[in-house]
């Protein structure tokens, strides 16, 4: 294939959504046509993404392309580009994978909802939306993609009507998300007014070093404006009511992609766009925003009493590690930051297929409400247990590595300045991790595990349609952590050189030599740390498991000892009550852990006051939030 | 090779599951008494264990009222086999004064096997290493029995 | 490879210091902790052998899997939580002896140590007993209350001084390294606090009184294990014993390594003595005299004494 042929490819990835979700309305009530021209959109899209990987990702090419072939004249890009470096396509992939694994799981999942007609339609411009901020090369294009995207998930999260939580959900998202909206939209005109271009590459070019006070808003702007749309800290409490009130495989997408389109925003925004990134005074705001997201949202997360509420607060939480990381600003934080995001897109999208299995078979997902459902939906389990073991970060699972990375990066930091307060950063995410395996070991046994509640008996495995996506995204968790070097050397430092190396990016778009000419230093200012200062080898340990298992078992084994087999509910196999007759009796999620509480409950009855889930309570903070960045960067950024 | 050890561990690590059947206390006292310093019964291996699936001797004391008769029953059922059923004191084994009164389920045999029984009221702590003893070797046995 | 070395990797999983003798060490390590409990209480104690009896003896029994519980995770969950201990022995240096250098770090070591407990936490969960779910909940606070002081602890140790200037690092090859040139972490006095944290974090990693609140038999009938009999129990007690081994393994490596005689093997039997005396300091002598703590206390202790003096080492280290 050559560059004529390929560099279409981008366009039409997009286009093709946007197109499937008008001929899914125009076939009307035949549901297998619909299927099959969503499915096919999805999957047309994320293979020619994959088609993708080998010139950007290996060759290293960047691929520019300009709508209606309005190229750049006289050194100004009026026309809308499109361009593809390896940071565009890491996220277009990872956007690409969720929206078609989503799309199969979501064919029989919404076989019980009424309105399945308009289902796809916003699902599609949902995920066209998302992929055209992340493949766009235009600033505005950007915007107009971000409002697409807010309103189609919007009305998704308003999908089950009949659900009076959902439709408060939607309202709230779309009155904070609006804020956002807003800002972003204001830095972008700003940054017109001072640039007079909105491409992307060329502003890059002209903007770093001419920073004025305009500028200064403009930027503040725009971070607030992506930094909403990622839904950190204080945006996060939106999040939780749309990611807990949307249908799951929705949920997938606004908590697996849409986020990450927020976290795309503020690496374009301060990496490349005003390359603020080198200053301490941003790289502190970053971290600390980053690290509060992280810790609050899990401790949160720990009060919930719902499992899409809870994994809700958790992929802020997941959010904030992947903001420390960038905010570290060397090339091991960013690395581990961009593996945290695919790893996040993958265990949280299978956490939250899993749940809505759960919600499939059971009809609820109310913690309390459920139990023991192992012994009635054993493949759901396995599922829920690999997609938990990977977001706590138990080794070898992916969310260890990318995790592991972190706190190399955060340590690291702390050596190369010699402050504490970076290593302190390295505790925080440690107790984060150690509190998200509490969260998850609550949903284990209040769902999962424990005794089973009557009412229950009748629950059962999800359709084998539901459950492939859900094998598929297990399956990538479990090699994404066991090949780690495969990951780096053909995806994740790709995109991360993308991140701190402008020149070519800028170069593409407008010609070469345009960056040397107007860029004041062309040296990258991210710190070149890419030393790991620990070990750590998952297919060596993976092994060595393995063998050390065989040969317990084979000793086990030859030891011929007694099996129970029977199971039947006679006195000898019920569970032991004391000499009491055994009755329904389960530990609901709500008891676990009670010293932790006990110890902790001025911060948490403090955590669970402030979240009064009133709207305009949110708007203020999100307001607040966006003041005080604004006000944080003039008093530090001039 | 495997099963000769293991069949001697049996009588080496006998772990106990303490059952009160309408006692007085006066022999779960002296059951106490024989892990104390002076007596240590843990030199023997003996333990008590928290639930019955651990346990491998049931140590039941008290005539058996009817109100523990149904608890008594279900826990001895949840111990795994091989096990021991040992009787504390007169109370299981005959009912002492508390004989004929319309609470009393006892004697312990009119329900379940037992294997020993240790008298006495209560029992002295010598009388309890020694019947507890007895109860180890018969474990052995059980345990060479099985299969 | 050539047959060698397949050979000589076969003996470091299965015999040493792999499979085999990481299970005898390990019941060593519980016999004498057992024996000088017991003569600190001027009794005479069970013999050396009392673990490994106990073991052989629930190996032979009935193994009863309860009708309300969820069987696969049931029966696995004992054993993934033993292999998984068994593999992390081998990562950690023994007196400059390593089986397999460059698999993993600390901060590995420190989350391969949690997958023994939650494997123990959802087995007893998957038991269906109320009675292992507030086990379950209790023993989830116990990794809550040990893991902020233990990653302080790294921290410290993985930063140190050197008369060349800093050294900040994660690998155990490194910090043996280090130990060998400038003297054991343990006279170092800046990392004297650290080490009395990590001296109180290893009873509460490993369960053991006074810090057993998960297993606490008295209350909550051992908790997540109440439902386990036979041989899943046995591979549980036996991951109990084997955590001292790994613990106290753990502590030497950071503090006591680069004691070094110019005999490996001299080396290897010498920290062996050493992760005798940690366990007779840290744990014997802990239970001996103390009494088991609640729940809410031990969170406290842990979060404000333990952490405090973690963090007052890896301050000094930092500023001194």
């Amino acid at each position: 294939m050559t560059y004529d042929v390929y560099m279409h490819f981008p366009v039409i990835a997009i286009m093709t959504l946007f197109v499937g979700a008008f001929l899914v309305t125009l076939v009307g009530k035949k549901e297998t046509a619909r299927n099959i021209i969503a499915g096919a959109a999805v999957l047309i899209s994320l293979t020619l993404l994959a088609l993708l990987v080998k010139p950007v990702f290996v060759d290293g090419q960047i691929i520019a392309y300009w709508m209606g072939n309005w190229e750049p004249v006289e050194g100004y890009a009026i026309g809308i580009a499109i361009e593809i470096d390896a940071l565009s396509l890491f996220f277009g992939l990872l956007v690409a994978i969720a929206v078609a694994l989503s799309c199969f799981y979501s064919f029989r999942y919404i076989k019980q909802d009424d309105a399945r007609g308009s289902f796809f339609t916003l699902y599609l411009m949902l995920g066209g939306g998302v992929m055209g901020i992340v493949l766009s090369g235009d600033l505005f294009n950007i915007y107009v993609m971000l409002e697409v995207m807010t309103f189609a998930a919007v009305g998704l999260t308003a999908f089950r009507t009949w659900n009076p939580n959902a439709r408060e959900a939607a309202f709230k998202y779309l009155v904070v998300g609006s804020i956002g909206s807003t800002s972003a939209l204001l830095g972008t005109a700003l940054v017109y007014a001072q640039c007079h271009t909105l491409n992307l590459a060329q502003i890059s070019a002209i903007l770093p070093g001419n920073m004025n006070p305009t500028m200064v808003l403009a930027f503040a702007l725009l971070f607030a404006g992506f930094g909403c749309k990622s839904f950190m800290f204080p945006f996060h409490p939106i999040a939780a009511d749309a990611h807990g009130a949307a249908p799951s495989s929705v949920s997938v997408l606004i908590s697996g992609v849409f986020t990450k389109t927020g976290v795309y925003g503020i690496i374009r925004v301060s990496y490349f766009l005003f390359r603020t990134m080198g200053l301490t005074s941003m790289q502190t705001m970053l971290v600390f925003i980053g690290c509060v997201s992280m810790f609050v949202c899990v401790t949160m997360a720990l009060n919930q009493h719902d499992f899409k509420r809870l994994l809700a607060f958790h992929s802020i939480s997941q959010i904030g590690y992947i903001l420390t990381s960038l905010g570290l600003c060397t090339a091991l934080g960013i690395a581990g930051g961009l593996y945290h995001a695919i790893n996040h897109t993958l265990f949280k999208g299978l956490l939250f297929l899993t749940a809505g299995s759960v919600l499939y078979a059971t009809g609820t997902t109310y913690l309390e409400k459920l139990g023991g459902l192992a012994r009635k939906m054993p493949k759901t389990t396995i599922l829920f247990l690999v997609g938990a073991f990977s977001i706590s970060g138990i080794p070898p699972f992916n969310g260890f590595y990318s995790k592991w990375m972190i706190y190399q990066a955060s340590f690291e930091k702390a050596a190369e300045t010699g402050s504490i307060g970076y290593g302190l950063v390295t505790v925080i995410c440690v107790v984060t991790s150690v509190l998200t395996l509490a969260s998850f070991v609550k949903v284990g046994h209040s769902v999962f595990f424990g005794q089973l509640r009557p009412e229950l008996e009748n629950a059962k495995d999800p359709p084998l349609g539901m459950r492939i996506p859900m094998w598929i995204m297990a399956a990538l968790c479990l090699l994404t952590g066991l090949f780690p070097n495969i990951m780096l050397d053909y995806a994740i430092y790709p995109a991360t050189n993308a991140v701190y190396d402008t020149v070519p990016y800028i170069d593409a778009a407008m010609g070469s030599g345009y960056a040397a000419e107007h860029l004041l230093s062309t040296t990258p200012f991210v710190a070149q740390l890419r030393t790991f200062i620990g070990a750590w080898n998952p297919i060596s340990w993976l092994l060595l498991f393995i063998i050390v298992l065989a040969a317990i078992f084979f000793v086990s084994v030859s030891g011929k000892g007694g099996r129970g087999r029977a199971l039947e509910p006679d006195a000898k196999h019920a569970v032991f009550f004391g000499g009491e007759e055994a009755e329904y009796s389960h530990i609901s999620g709500g008891d676990l852990f009670w010293g932790f509480k006990h110890t902790m409950r001025h911060y948490l009855g403090f955590m669970s006051r402030v979240h009064t889930g009133v709207t305009n309570d949110y708007v203020l903070w999100g307001v607040t939030a966006l003041a005080a960045i604004i006000a944080y960067c003039f008093a530090f950024m001039l | 090779m495997f099963k000769k050890l293991i069949d001697n561990a049996a009588a080496k690590s006998p772990w106990l599951f303490h059952i009160n059947a309408g006692s007085c206390n006066g022999c779960d006292i002296e059951l106490v008494a024989v892990l104390t310093p002076r007596y240590d019964a843990e030199r023997l291996g003996f333990k008590l264990a928290g639930t019955p699936r651990h346990a491998d001797i049931v140590v039941v004391s008290g005539p058996v009222t009817v109100q523990s008769l149904d608890r008594v029953l279900r826990t001895i059922e949840q111990v795994p086999d091989p096990k021991v059923i040992v009787t504390l004191g007169s109370c299981p084994r005959s009912c002492n004064v508390f004989k004929g009164s319309y609470s009393v389920a006892g004697p312990l045999d009119k329900y379940v096997p037992i294997d020993v029984s240790i008298a006495g009221c209560a029992p002295k702590p010598e009388a309890i290493i020694d019947g507890l003893a007895l109860a180890a070797k018969i474990l052995k046995e059980k345990r060479e029995a099985m299969k | 490879m050539d047959i060698m070395d397949i050979v000589m990797y076969a003996v470091y999983i299965l015999i040493f210091p792999g499979a085999l003798f990481t299970c005898l060490f390990g019941l060593w390590l519980a016999g004498i902790d057992r024996k000088v409990v017991a003569r600190m209480q001027k009794r005479k104690g069970p013999p050396l052998s009392q673990p490994a009896w106990d073991f052989l003896k629930l190996c032979g029994k009935e193994c009863i899997v309860p009708a309300g519980a969820a069987r696969g995770v049931y029966l696995a969950a004992p054993y993934v939580g033993l292999a998984s201990l068994i593999v992390t022995v081998l990562f950690i240096p023994l007196g400059g002896f390593r089986a397999f250098g460059g698999v993993a770090d600390t901060v590995v070591i420190l989350y391969l140590l949690t997958i023994p407990t939650l494997a123990m936490i959802f087995g007893g969960s998957a038991s269906g007993s109320p009675f292992a779910g507030v086990g379950a909940s209790r023993t989830m606070v116990s990794i809550m209350s040990y893991e902020l002081p233990l990653i302080l602890v790294i921290l410290a140790v993985g930063k140190g001084a050197t008369p060349e200037g800093y050294y900040f690092t994660f690998s155990f090859d490194q910090i043996t390294l280090i130990q060998q040139v400038f003297g054991p972490n343990l006279f170092d006095w800046r990392l004297i606090p650290a080490a009395v944290a990590m001296l109180l974090v290893i009873p509460c990693e490993v369960g053991q009184h006074p810090f057993d609140v998960g297993e606490a038999e008295t209350e909550i009938c051992e908790g997540p294990l109440v439902e386990y009999s036979g041989k899943p129990l046995a591979v549980f007690k036996l991951s109990h014993a084997i955590k001292m081994f790994v613990m106290t393994a753990l502590f030497c490596a950071l503090f006591l390594g680069g004691i070094t005689t110019g005999m490996l093997w001299l080396d290897v039997v010498l920290t062996l003595v050493f992760c005798s005396v940690v366990t007779l300091v840290c744990m014997s002598l802990l239970h001996a005299i103390s009494a088991r703590l609640r729940v809410e206390q031990l969170f406290k202790f842990f979060w404000t004494v333990v952490s405090g003096l973690a963090l007052a080492s890896l301050l000094l280290v930092w500023f001194c």
